[in-house]
């Protein structure tokens, strides 16, 4: 007799989306936390009296995140206070020029039109385009399994709509953008989107190009904090009977006659399960927490030869002005050719220039709480940063770095930044591994290229180790705050067809 | 007649890769570096 039915190891959002489920289909559900707040990359954290959003900035796609709290019994707007972002983005391009982005696709062809009146046939017919994508996404491929052949074909069968956005899987990010818009000054501003897929425009698988189209349904961000969501799911699971672990390391998974059996923690304890679900990164569980001879030779080649995704150095700021700032995100970027050689030539040489791209949360423009009267709080996601830098480490450039980097936004889109900062932290790849036990910091868990997606991503259900599921970043659909909801609910959907 | 088949085809494999631009073609690099793993990585 087991101590659970089911262990789930990491609180993320997909190991919480999968824990809660299980919680309520009567499963009694154990989750297993390595740090002291749940969510992972989408969590919210306090230092000086300011609350900044770790990683995960907004969601999109919120009715893919909505079906899970409709399995829950309830919906996410119930469960979770959203402020819609509308502009989505102000954006700087590099010669200086502003776009703002609305909410309305209608507007966004008007303020398109000001700039690059060729190009507004070119957004509607990449709107047109991009719609139907969607719709055909969202209705076959974020929650369909995508562990074998014979679940491809049945995704494309029940979705054959599909198959007329196979371009989309066979093109560059870039090649999309470049087909629908003329003007670089257009192409720029949707440019850096590539990054939301882990990778620069020439790298970036095409369907990712839904995303400038998919964002006018509606971004979102959770008032309070982005912690909001991850501590909706396990409110909801804990209702259920959830028991959550907070502080506890995995050190070890049991395995008995091929099959997951437990896990052992790092004080020894062994807590044995007839299900075992891993929300950590793929990689990991495989190669650390279960160990090679478990595995057969050529899953062992599969996983060793993934790569990790792009890690995203983070400077957070609590300042003492409200910062002139259009809205929620603001973006500064470059055009597609300088981050692709950006790409080459500085992150994969382990360079992080000062003048590069950014996002700017303005997270307090959105909710009230999230910094002390009078004073705001922006979070800067910067550039993919390199885990090991040339010649030199992170801890020895951050506070040259940060004062840059500060001093730089200030006269490029905040003025009067640099004489403001009260709190300042910067978070680099080797801080997010040890917060987050992500190796290399990766926010995406492994490369999100097509050799690393669907039937070749890790398979939700382990074809190495019986009573083994995955779910979370490294596994199908891949990384992202719905996505990683949805991968709780292909588990699931698999945990109810197989167990 | 098998053997003309298949010169002919890498010459138009090859003729049509170098006229491709230089991001397709790191975006087809990137691929066809991977490709040797796709087997392993199907049963990962």
């Amino acid at each position: 007799m087991s101590d659970y039915d089911v262990i789930v190891i990491g609180a993320g959002c997909g190991g919480l989306s999968a824990g809660s489920q299980l919680a309520r289909k009567g499963f009694k559900t154990l989750v297993i936390e390595q740090s002291d707040m749940v969510g992972g990359c989408c969590s919210t954290f306090e230092a000086q009296g300011y609350r900044f959003d770790l990683g995960a900035s907004l969601i999109e796609d919120v009715e893919v995140i909505n079906w899970c709290f409709e399995r829950l019994g309830t919906t996410i707007y119930d469960e979770v206070e959203l402020v819609e972002c509308d502009p989505i983005y102000s954006v700087i391009l590099k010669d200086g020029t502003r776009l703002t982005y609305p909410l309305s696709s209608e507007h966004t062809a008007r303020e398109i039109g000001q700039i690059a009146p060729g190009d507004v046939m070119g957004w509607l017919k990449y709107g047109a385009y991009m719609q139907g994508f969607m719709d055909a996404a969202l209705d076959g491929f974020f929650l369909a399994p995508g562990n074998t052949l014979v679940d491809m074909i049945k995704m494309f069968a029940k979705t054959p709509a599909l198959l007329k956005y196979g371009p989309l899987f066979i093109s560059s990010y870039q090649d999309i953008i470049e087909k629908y818009f003329k003007d670089p000054r257009i192409r720029e501003s949707i440019g850096y989107q590539s990054f939301f897929g882990g990778l620069p425009p020439e790298l970036c698988p095409g369907y990712i190009a839904m995303i400038p189209w998919s964002e006018h349904a509606g971004i979102y961000y959770s008032k309070g904090g982005m912690i909001g969501i991850p501590d909706a799911l396990k409110r909801l699971g804990e209702k259920s009977g959830m028991q959550l672990k907070l502080n506890t390391e995995v050190k070890r998974l049991i395995v008995s006659n091929g099959r997951a059996a437990g896990v052992e923690l790092q004080d020894g304890t062994e807590v044995t399960s007839d299900l075992v679900i891993s929300d950590i990164n793929a990689k990991t569980l495989y190669l650390d927490l279960i160990g090679e001879e478990h595995l057969p030779w050529l899953a062992r080649i599969g996983i060793k030869s993934y790569e990790y995704s792009m890690a995203t150095p983070m400077l957070y700021l609590g300042i003492d002005y409200e910062p002139p700032l259009a809205g929620h995100h603001t973006i500064t970027t470059l055009p597609m050719d300088e981050l692709n050689d950006f790409w080459w030539k500085d992150y994969k040489q382990g360079r992080f220039p000062v003048e590069q791209y950014s996002i700017i949360s303005w997270s307090s423009g959105s909710s009230s709480g999230m910094a002390p009267d009078g004073h705001h709080v922006i979070v800067i996601t910067l550039a993919p940063g390199a885990y090991r830098l040339e010649g030199k480490t992170w801890d020895q450039i951050k506070p040259e770095l940060t004062q840059n980097i500060i001093d730089h936004l200030s006269k490029r889109c905040i003025p009067g930044l640099k004489d403001h900062v009260k709190y300042a932290d910067f978070a680099s790849p080797p801080d997010f591994e040890k917060r987050l036990k992500s190796p290399e910091g990766a926010i995406y868990a492994l490369r999100q290229d097509l050799p690393s997606s669907l039937v070749f991503r890790p398979a939700t259900r382990s074809k190495s180790i019986k009573k083994l599921y995955l779910v979370g970043a490294s596994t199908h659909p891949g990384g992202g705050v719905p996505t990683t909801i949805a991968s709780g609910m292909i588990a699931v959907d698999l945990i109810d067809k197989y167990e | 007649m098998r053997k003309i088949l298949c010169l002919a085809g890498i010459i138009t494999g090859v003729y049509f890769y170098t006229k491709l631009t230089k991001e397709k073609k790191r975006f087809i690099k990137e691929i066809l570096r991977q490709v040797p793993y796709l087997i392993p990585r199907y049963f990962a």
